[in-house]
């Protein structure tokens, strides 16, 4: 998986889990006064790409330390959500 | 599945065993192995690494959880003023931060299924105000805040959260105190008897099924306060 799959995978997620009503796109804030998903579609979405984690053989641990300090938060943005889930797998391969 | 903490004793232990006797598949995570009812996996629930490996574990293994149960905990009868900072931080950790960390990393095998039950252990010294029990107090008070903001949270995932306060209850645990200081906490109950792990593991029984499907957010009191 290259970053460009993983932004996609992302974006797919985004779009499934909001039943298509979401149209994601790279700058989509997840978090903040300006987030298009709730409290609850950021936790399916979450669940969403540790299961896709788990069948490309990775563990996505989004509550990780290293991860939230890297970028202050991962769930910025889609891009900054899509950085960190393929910096995980490239870690881990 | 339902997993059960602190069930290597105490009111954990009954719990486990009672649901195990009801035919329910139970998972008791305690810190020793020693004398734990049913499948059991060694896990201090004060350290957030310890209980991470458990739920990735689960996951792995596509568990499904209807239920947990948190009764993990250590008590300590002291003043405030004569307590030192290392037990402080103890209660805090095991109590409180156990607590949490238990919530946060088995909910999400539970929100997979929008489905399940969660039950944390307060005290009836948090409505109370038992001298001597400040600080134990001060840990189950957090866990009962906690307890109603995280109901709150998994709401949207029909998960329910809910505290279970006992008072004294007749279990191992009680070997240290004298009859006088149980016959004093009693008194103060509502109903003032000496109730059994039986009447908690009743509790448990009723908050994990259906028939509680109503209550989220709620403490109950065994004994009333």
């Amino acid at each position: 998986m290259n970053a460009e799959d993983a932004k996609k995978r992302v974006m797919a997620s985004i779009t499934e889990i909001t039943d298509g009503e979401v149209e994601p796109t790279e700058e989509m804030n997840l978090i903040g006064k300006n987030a298009r998903l709730d409290s609850m579609k950021l936790v399916e979405l979450c669940l969403s790409l540790e299961d896709q984690a788990g069948d490309l053989g990775f563990e996505f641990d989004w509550t990780s330390e290293a991860a939230m300090s890297r970028s202050r938060s991962l769930f910025r943005t889609v891009s900054s959500l899509a950085e960190e889930f393929h910096a995980q797998a490239e870690a881990q391969a | 599945m339902i997993i059960v903490t602190g069930a290597s004793r105490g009111l954990g232990r009954s719990v486990a065993e009672r649901l195990i006797s009801s035919g329910r598949e139970v998972l008791s995570l305690s810190r020793t192995s020693e004398g734990v009812p049913g499948d059991s996996v060694t896990c201090d629930v004060s350290d957030y690494e310890a209980v991470k490996a458990v739920a990735q574990s689960l996951r792995k293994e596509k568990r499904e959880i209807e239920g947990l149960v948190n009764a993990a905990g250590i008590a300590s009868m002291n003043l405030a003023v004569t307590t030192p900072p290392s037990m402080t931080q103890k209660l805090i950790q095991t109590n409180l931060a156990g607590t949490i960390h238990c919530c946060q990393l088995f909910a999400p095998l539970m929100i997979r299924k929008k489905a399940g039950s969660i039950i944390n252990f307060s005290t009836i010294a948090v409505t109370l105000g038992l001298k001597g029990e400040s600080i134990y107090a001060a840990s189950k008070a957090g866990v009962e805040g906690f307890s109603r903001a995280f109901a709150r949270e998994m709401a949207d995932f029909d998960i329910r959260v809910n505290c279970i306060a006992p008072g004294p209850i007749k279990t191992d645990l009680l070997k240290g105190v004298s009859d006088e200081q149980i016959d004093a906490i009693v008194a103060q109950q509502i109903l003032p008897k000496l109730f059994l792990p039986d009447d908690v593991a009743d509790l448990c029984e009723f908050l994990l099924g259906p028939q509680s499907q109503s209550l989220s957010g709620q403490v109950l009191k065994v004994g009333g306060a």
